[in-house]
C-alpha cells in the first residue's frame, strides 16, 4: 500500500496572498469517512469552497473535470485533539511563551484562552503535519478554576498569519476545572489555598454555588428592580460560571486519580453541570462509576512521563477499557512541561490501537468521536457533504509508527504538504 | 509461549552432531541449562535476518544461530517454539536513568542530579540506584536487557555511568563484570541552572572552562602519579605516594582510554565544543542526545565519533531542542556516522525503546541501521560490544522475542531474556502491567524480585 505514492500536488501555496478558492478531489485506496457506513474503502471526497461537496464510495473513482486530483493510500479526516495546551503553552518554554497557567488565583473563571491563542505558535505547525486540523486549546493544570477553552483550527486559509477570531470554531467552549495534585502544590507551596483536595473540591463548590446565587439576584433585580442603588455589583467570575451552572456551558474536569475522577462526577452531578472527564489516567479503575455517570471521557496521553503520583498508573489500555465500559471517548494531549513541548494525538492514537482499541477505532476517538463529545459534529471529524474540508491524506495505515502524513487539509487548503 | 522438554534423545541426532565436530554442547554437564528458541524470524545484526532460524545457548551464552535444520538441537533443551514470531538481541539503551529516577517521579525519587557541582567525576551512578524500581522491569518490557544508567545533565560533569544488565536485587548483581561504565558530562542549556544561584557556569564558555580545568587537573594528578610509579619502579626508596584524589581517579581513566565521555549535547555548536575538548585532552566521546548532529554529520563521521539520539514526538520544551527533526538518524546514517536510539528514561518510558528507532525509520533512517541503533551499535558505544548487541556465538543469549516486525506500532515485546533466563513475559498477567502501565505498577510494593544471576 505505501508504494502508491502521492500525486503531485498542483496547488501552489508559497507565493499568493489570498489563496483561490479550489475544487479538490481527494482519491483514496482506503478511505476513513467516519460518517455513516464501513470504512476503509476506496472512495474519493470532492471538496468545493473549502467544504465537502460528495463523498463516493467504490473502486475507480475518477476526478471530475476542474478538479485538481490528490490520491493517497488511506484518507481520514482531519484530527481533532479534544484538550491540549497547544496555542497558548509555547514551544519555547520560557516565560515569554506559557500563558496556559494564569497561577495568581485559584479561581481564573474570567480568563479565556480565546486572549492568549497565538495562531503563529510553532506547536500548531507541528500539530497541523501530524494531521491534527482542529484543537480544544484549555487553560493549564494548576488553577482549580483555569478559565475557559476554545475551539480553534490549526491552520488557516489565508496565505499570511490568520488571527484567532479566523480560527475559532467556538471562541468559547468549555470552563476548565482541575483537580488532584496540581492544583494544591501550585498554591500550598505559597501556604494559600488550596493546599488539599479537600480545598480544590470546596473553592470550586463555593464558586459555583455563588455563580447560582448571581444569577438569581440578578435575575431577581432585572425583573423588578428600578432602584438603582440597589444594582447588584459586576462580577467577571461569577458572570462567566453563570452559563456552567445554567448547563450551557460545558465543564470540563480534569483528574487523574481514581478518587478525584470520582470528586468529579460528585460535583458535576451536585451542580447540574453539563460535563466531562479529561485526563482520566486512573478512569480504568472507575469505568462502571463513570459509565453509570453517563460522563465522557477525554483520555489523556498515556506516553506521558510518570511525573507525580497522580499519573503513575497510567496504563497504554486505558482508552480500550473506557470504551468496553460503554464511555464515549475522545483522545486528548494535555499539557507538557518539559521535552517534548506537546504530545502528537496520532502517535498516541496509534498506541490505544494497538493496545485494545483497534485501528478504526482509535481512529474515531481522534475524528468523529471527539466531534461530538465537543458538540462540533456538524462541521468537523468526519468526511460528508457540508462539513468543512479538513483532510489528512496518509501514505500506509495513519496510525503505523513508520508511515508518513502526505498532506492535511484544512478548510479545503492545503495547510502541509510532505517534501 | 508453549515449552517443551526434549525428554529422549535420539541416537540419529546425537550421531549427526558428532559428525557435525560440536559434540562438546550436545550432553550438557549437570546444571547447564542448554536453550532453544526456534521457528522465528531471528535478526542476528551480524548477519542478514534468517526466516525459519534456531538460537541456541548454554548456559546464557550463544552456541550457535543459523537456519531450522542447520542447527543442531541437542537432547535435554528446553525447546521453545516461537513460530510466525521475530527474535532479535537484548536492546541496549544507550542513555538511561532508571533506578536512579524512580517511578513514580516524586519529589524524593530523583538521584541523578547533584545540583551543588558543577564538576562532580567522583559521584557514582551505582550509589544511587534502585533495582527494585518498576521503572527497570518495564525497561525489560520493551526489551531493554543492557542499559547505560547515568547521572543527569544538570552538572558540567556529572559523575560515572553504570553499564547493567536489566537483572538482580543489588546494583552489584546488575553491574556487568569487568565494565567500569562511563563518564557524564553535559554542556548547553542545563548546567546554566547555576547562573540563577550566582554560581558558575552562567554561560557556555564557563562550562567549557570548568570543562578544560578538571581535565588540566587531572593530566597533571596523572603525571605526579606516573611520575611516582617511574621512581618506585627505579629503586628509589625516598619517593613519596601523592595523595589519592577520588575525583580525579576517574577523569585520569578518561584520559588514558579507559572511560568513554557521554557528553549531553544538543545543538550543533555545542557538539563541537564537546568535540573541541575531546581532541584537546585525547578523550572518547560519545555525543548523547544530539538534537542538531545532523548539521555537523560530516565533522562527526570523519572522526568516528557515534551519536546516541534521543527521539521525541515534538520538538520544543526548550531551546536546544527546538530543532528536533525525525530526520537526523537517516541524515546522519547517510553520512557514516554510527547512531543508537535511546529513550532518556524518563524522557521517553523505557516501554517505547523500539518507537524511537520506528520513528527514526519514519524519517528515513533504513531499517537495518535503525536496528543496530538498538544493539550493536549502543553495545559499541559502552565498549561491550564483543559480548553482547548481536546473536553471535560466544556473546550473551540476551535476546527479545517479538509478536511482529520489530518496527510496526501493533507489534508487542512478548519475552526478554538475559543470559538464558526469561526477564519479562507478555503472557504472564503480572509481566503485562509493566509492558501496558497501570494497577500500580509504579507502586515498588507489588514488584516480585525478579532473580539474580
Amino acid at each position: 500500500m505505501r508504494t502508491l505514492r502521492w500525486f503531485t500536488l498542483l496547488i501552489c501555496v508559497a507565493s499568493a496572498t489570498t489563496l483561490p478558492a479550489q475544487n479538490i478531489a481527494v482519491l483514496a485506496d482506503h478511505l476513513y469517512t467516519m460518517a455513516d457506513g464501513t470504512q476503509g474503502g476506496p472512495g474519493m471526497v470532492l471538496i468545493r469552497d473549502g467544504r465537502i461537496e460528495a463523498v463516493r464510495t467504490g473502486p475507480h473513482q475518477q476526478a471530475p473535470e476542474g478538479y485538481t486530483s490528490l490520491k493517497a493510500a488511506f484518507v481520514t479526516p482531519g484530527l481533532i485533539d479534544a484538550d491540549t495546551t497547544a496555542g497558548i503553552s509555547g514551544a519555547y518554554n520560557v516565560p515569554a511563551d506559557q500563558d496556559q497557567d494564569e497561577a495568581t488565583d485559584p479561581n481564573t473563571a474570567d480568563v479565556r484562552t480565546l486572549d492568549s491563542f497565538n495562531p503563529s505558535e510553532r506547536l500548531l505547525k507541528v500539530l497541523n503535519q501530524y494531521g491534527v486540523t482542529t484543537v480544544q486549546s484549555a487553560p493549564g493544570p494548576r488553577n482549580p478554576i483555569a478559565g475557559r477553552a476554545g475551539i480553534f483550527k490549526t491552520a488557516g486559509t489565508g496565505a499570511g498569519p490568520a488571527t484567532v477570531e479566523q480560527l475559532a470554531l467556538r471562541q468559547e467552549s468549555a470552563m476548565v476545572f482541575n483537580l488532584g495534585d496540581t492544583p494544591k502544590a501550585t498554591y500550598g507551596k505559597k501556604e494559600k489555598a488550596p493546599s488539599t483536595r479537600m480545598k480544590t473540591a470546596e473553592i470550586i463548590r463555593h464558586a459555583l454555588a455563588d455563580a447560582k446565587a448571581y444569577e438569581e439576584k440578578w435575575d431577581k433585580w432585572k425583573k423588578d428592580g428600578t432602584d438603582f442603588s440597589k444594582q447588584p455589583s459586576h462580577d467577571m467570575k461569577l458572570e462567566a460560571l453563570v452559563p456552567v451552572v445554567d448547563g450551557k456551558l460545558p465543564a470540563i474536569f480534569n483528574a487523574y486519580r481514581a478518587d478525584d475522577i470520582d470528586t468529579a462526577i460528585r460535583i458535576g452531578n451536585e451542580f447540574h453541570l453539563h460535563y466531562v472527564l479529561a485526563s482520566v489516567t486512573e478512569g480504568y479503575l472507575i469505568a462502571d462509576a463513570i459509565r453509570r455517570a453517563g460522563v465522557p471521557c477525554l483520555a489523556g496521553p498515556v506516553m506521558q512521563r510518570f511525573e507525580s503520583l497522580q499519573t503513575a498508573n497510567a496504563t497504554f489500555e486505558n482508552a480500550a477499557i473506557l470504551k468496553r465500559a460503554g464511555i464515549p471517548i475522545a483522545l486528548m494531549t494535555g499539557y507538557e512541561s518539559y521535552v517534548p513541548k506537546n504530545r502528537i494525538l496520532l502517535f498516541e492514537a496509534g498506541i490505544a490501537a494497538a493496545n485494545g482499541l483497534g485501528m478504526e477505532e482509535a481512529l474515531r476517538t481522534v475524528t468523529a468521536g471527539a466531534a461530538k463529545i465537543l458538540g462540533i459534529e456538524d462541521r468537523v471529524g468526519s468526511l460528508a457533504p457540508g462539513r468543512d474540508a479538513d483532510v489528512a491524506l496518509f501514505d500506509g495505515d495513519p496510525l503505523e509508527y513508520t508511515s508518513h502524513v502526505l498532506a492535511v487539509l484544512v478548510s479545503g487548503q492545503v495547510s502541509y504538504q510532505r517534501r | 509461549m508453549q515449552f517443551r522438554k526434549v525428554d529422549s534423545g535420539s541416537t540419529l541426532c546425537l550421531w549427526a552432531l558428532l559428525c557435525a565436530g560440536i559434540a562438546f554442547w550436545v550432553q550438557p554437564a549437570a546444571g547447564q541449562a542448554t536453550l532453544v528458541i526456534r521457528g522465528a524470524k531471528v535478526y542476528p545484526i551480524s548477519g542478514p535476518p534468517i526466516e525459519h532460524g534456531v538460537l541456541l545457548a548454554v548456559n546464557g551464552k550463544i552456541v550457535a544461530v543459523g537456519e531450522e535444520g542447520k542447527v543442531k538441537i541437542p537432547r535435554g533443551a528446553t525447546v521453545e517454539d516461537a513460530t510466525g514470531k521475530v527474535v532479535m538481541p537484548g536492546i541496549v539503551d544507550s542513555h538511561s536513568h532508571i533506578g536512579i529516577i524512580a517511578n513514580p517521579l516524586a519529589e524524593d525519587s530523583g538521584d541523578a542530579n547533584e545540583s551543588t557541582g558543577p564538576i562532580e567525576p567522583g559521584l557514582r551512578a551505582l550509589d544511587a540506584i534502585d533495582p527494585a524500581d518498576p521503572n527497570i522491569r518495564m525497561a525489560t518490557a520493551g526489551g531493554i536487557t543492557t542499559a547505560n544508567i547515568m547521572p543527569g545533565s544538570g552538572n558540567v560533569m556529572g559523575g560515572q555511568t553504570a553499564y547493567v544488565k536489566l537483572r538482580g536485587n543489588t546494583i552489584e548483581q546488575m553491574l556487568i563484570p569487568g565494565s567500569i561504565g562511563g563518564m557524564k558530562m553535559a554542556n548547553g542549556e542545563n548546567p546554566k541552572h547555576y547562573g540563577a544561584k550566582d554560581k558558575a557556569p552562567m554561560t557556555r564558555m564557563e562550562e567549557a572552562a570548568l570543562a578544560r580545568g578538571i581535565y588540566e587537573k587531572a593530566t597533571q594528578y596523572k603525571a605526579k602519579w606516573e611520575a611516582y610509579n617511574k621512581a618506585v619502579a627505579a629503586g628509589d626508596k625516598t619517593a613519596k605516594q601523592p595523595d589519592r584524589d577520588l575525583d580525579l581517579e576517574p577523569v585520569v581513566e578518561v584520559l588514558e582510554g579507559k572511560r568513554v565521555v557521554h557528553n549531553h549535547t544538543h545543538r550543533a555548536d555545542d557538539i563541537m565544543t564537546a568535540i573541541r575538548l575531546s581532541e584537546e585532552f585525547h578523550y572518547r566521546l560519545v555525543v548523547q542526545h544530539g538534537t542538531e548532529s545532523c548539521y555537523v554529520a560530516d565533522e562527526l563521521a570523519k572522526r568516528h565519533i557515534p551519536v546516541s539520539f534521543t527521539m521525541v514526538d515534538s520538538l520544543g520544551g526548550k531551546f536546544e531542542t527546538m530543532n528536533l527533526d525525525l530526520g537526523c538518524p537517516g541524515t546522519l546514517e547517510k553520512a557514516g556516522v554510527k547512531v543508537a536510539l535511546n529513550t532518556d528514561d524518563p524522557i521517553t518510558s523505557s516501554r517505547l525503546i523500539i518507537r524511537e528507532a520506528a520513528l527514526a525509520v519514519r524519517g528515513g533512517m533504513s531499517e537495518e541501521a535503525a536496528l543496530k541503533g538498538l544493539t550493536i551499535y549502543p553495545a559499541e558505544m559502552l565498549d561491550l560490544g564483543d559480548r553482547i548487541g548481536t546473536l553471535e556465538p560466544g556473546k550473551d543469549a540476551d535476546f527479545v522475542v517479538l509478536s511482529g516486525p520489530p518496527f510496526s506500532v501493533y507489534t508487542h515485546v512478548l519475552e526478554t531474556w538475559i543470559e538464558g533466563q526469561k526477564v519479562f513475559d507478555r503472557s504472564n498477567p503480572q509481566d503485562l502491567r509493566y509492558a501496558t502501565g497501570g494497577f500500580a505498577v509504579g507502586d515498588r510494593f507489588p514488584a516480585s524480585p525478579r532473580g539474580g544471576n
